[in-house]
């Protein structure tokens, strides 16, 4: 299949982005949530690679104790790639939040424990002179399944363009632990989720029918005519269009001659 | 090598280092990537790094240094007599003399790509003469066009030297990214089928999360190759040609002595002027 990567190269490129950039803005360490599953084990095992694991520190933000073997996932992702690690419980902060919010429903709790972790990356980052890597796969992008200004902050993203299926084929190439690698995917927002079961589709599906959206350029009537479900298409081409916002910096209003955004045009990569 | 977006001293500084590095591997002649001198994302820091050949320190110093070995390099041209044009080039130096200038026809501007925002298009392919024989340049997307090939073919191109910021895009099985091989594949054709050396230097490192792909090569007029540099990493990547190859390669097959020059040109017109819309 047209997915399959060549993992050794793949981390080879991944590998000298996180470097280069990194270099580039001035720094030589990296921060990064942990949080037990397998996207942020791979994007610890890429920085230590890149950096060296001394130059790497995993935050492992647990709220309470509700999803205590993922933080023993963690523990065992950050002992295997020999990075520093440091737990900080957000459950005093949330709560304290949610104690005046009595209405507030899992997905308004869940999207602020993702934002309460981010505030805390860009605290500890500052402390640090670290940059914070950016763990959201190309599935999750594309479908919009992350919390904005939460768990899709960060200063790089090296996970960016790798569907959820590569990216469990680098964690092979890696040597991410065995464990993590089979466990279900889940945005940890509550207790039981699963990404696949909200979703309502496989990642393999998932990704089979974005590979062939986004990579070969077919169009929604082609993808069906090829033998997915009209119904997955369809939910997967309105995800994409309803997480537009999600992927790119807000509009803003141009009435001057020279607008950020529309003609103030600099590379990110200015004067590096 | 990776230039530095958008600092030209900085970068006259990186071209300074390869040439002693170079020279003190015997090299005649050094080739650095596109836009050596500037970066290539430029956008709109084009303006501020324009330079007019005749007149900038640059240039000058790099004269100078071209009395001892012939260089090629990417810049960004503007000259007083057509201000506001910017270019896309590539020069050619050699004993201490500017030998040709060439502006980057094919302006890449889709996906990925939008040259044609920030760059006004060259208008000719045309062969100079060199103390290594005839040559022709060509930058990056240049490069991928037939037509290209074919003019400097034509012009009595003895080698083609492509300076290249090309990124590498798609992943496979394999090692390498796949877009390297198309590079590849023109450059084994055209060596073959143009009877030319084929030299293409390709920068690496990354900007705004593009990576480069490096793996500069060399193909020789039989279109055999004469190696490549590794992908993604720097290199001073240096191979002795034996400039005699061009006439056994065009002895054994003609296909220069049996072109037609004429032909494709009467046959162009037709087509251009055929056109009804």
């Amino acid at each position: 299949m047209a997915m399959t990567i060549n993992g050794p190269f793949t981390i080879r490129v991944l590998t000298a982005f996180i470097r280069e950039e990194l270099a580039k803005a001035g720094f030589s360490k990296a921060v990064l949530g942990l949080s037990g599953g397998l996207d942020s084990a791979v994007c610890a095992g890429l920085a230590a690679r890149a950096l060296g694991p001394k130059n790497v520190l995993a935050l492992i933000m647990p709220y309470g104790t509700s999803f205590s073997a993922d933080m023993d996932d963690a523990r065992e992702a950050a002992r295997v790639f020999k990075i520093r690690s440091l737990v900080i419980d957000i459950a005093p902060m949330v709560d304290a939040y949610f104690a005046a919010q009595p209405d507030a429903g899992r997905v308004r709790i869940g999207n602020k424990m993702a934002r309460e972790r981010m505030s805390i990356l860009y605290d500890v980052s500052a402390r640090e002179k670290a940059l914070i890597l950016g763990t959201s796969n190309k599935t999750e992008l594309l479908i919009g399944y992350g919390t904005i200004h939460g768990d899709m902050a960060c200063a790089i993203n090296p996970l960016g363009d790798l569907y959820k299926t590569q990216v469990r084929q680098l964690a092979a190439e890696l040597g991410v632990p065995a464990k993590i690698r089979a466990k279900q995917p889940t945005a940890g927002l509550w207790t039981g989720q699963t990404d696949e079961g909200e979703l309502g589709l496989t990642y393999a599906e998932i990704d089979k029918i974005l590979y062939a959206l986004v990579d070969e350029r077919e169009s929604r009537a082609e993808v069906i005519a090829s033998g997915f479900k009209k119904k997955a298409v369809d939910m997967i081409v309105a995800r994409m269009k309803a997480s537009e916002f999600k992927r790119q910096m807000p509009p803003i209003a141009k009435i001057s001659s020279r607008t950020i955004g529309h003609d103030f045009l600099y590379p990110y990569d200015w004067d590096k | 090598m990776t230039p530095v977006l958008g600092d030209v001293r900085k970068n006259l500084e990186l071209h300074l280092k390869t040439i002693d590095r170079a020279r003190r591997e015997k090299a005649d002649l050094l080739v650095f990537p596109e836009l050596s001198l500037t970066g290539y994302k430029l956008r709109d820091l084009v303006e501020t790094v324009a330079l007019d050949p005749e007149r900038a320190r640059e240039f000058r110093d790099l004269k100078t240094l071209s009395k001892d070995i012939g260089l090629v390099f990417g810049f960004v041209e503007e000259r007083p007599s057509e201000k506001g044009m910017f270019y896309n080039a590539a020069a050619f130096l050699a004993g201490g003399r500017i030998l040709h200038v060439h502006r980057k026809v094919f302006l890449p501007t889709f996906g990925m790509f939008e040259e044609l925002k920030f760059f006004a298009p060259g208008r000719n392919f045309r062969t100079f003469d060199t103390p290594w024989g005839k040559m022709g340049l060509m930058i990056c997307r240049d490069f991928l066009h037939i037509s290209a090939h074919y003019l400097l073919f034509a012009g009595g191109a003895e080698t083609t030297l492509t300076i290249s910021a090309a990124p590498g895009r798609g992943l496979s099985e394999d090692e390498g990214f796949t877009s390297s091989r198309m590079w590849e594949l023109m450059g084994e054709s055209m060596g073959r089928f143009a009877q030319a050396f084929v030299i293409y230097c390709n920068r690496v490192g990354f900007e705004d999360g593009v990576a480069f792909a490096g793996g500069s090569f060399v193909y020789t007029p039989m279109g055999e190759s004469a190696g490549r540099a590794a992908y993604l990493e720097p290199a001073l990547f240096v191979r002795d040609v034996d400039l005699r190859d061009v006439r056994k390669a065009r002895k054994a097959w003609p296909f220069k002595r049996d072109d037609r020059p004429e032909v494709t040109l009467a046959a162009l017109e037709r087509i251009v002027h055929g056109y009804d819309d």
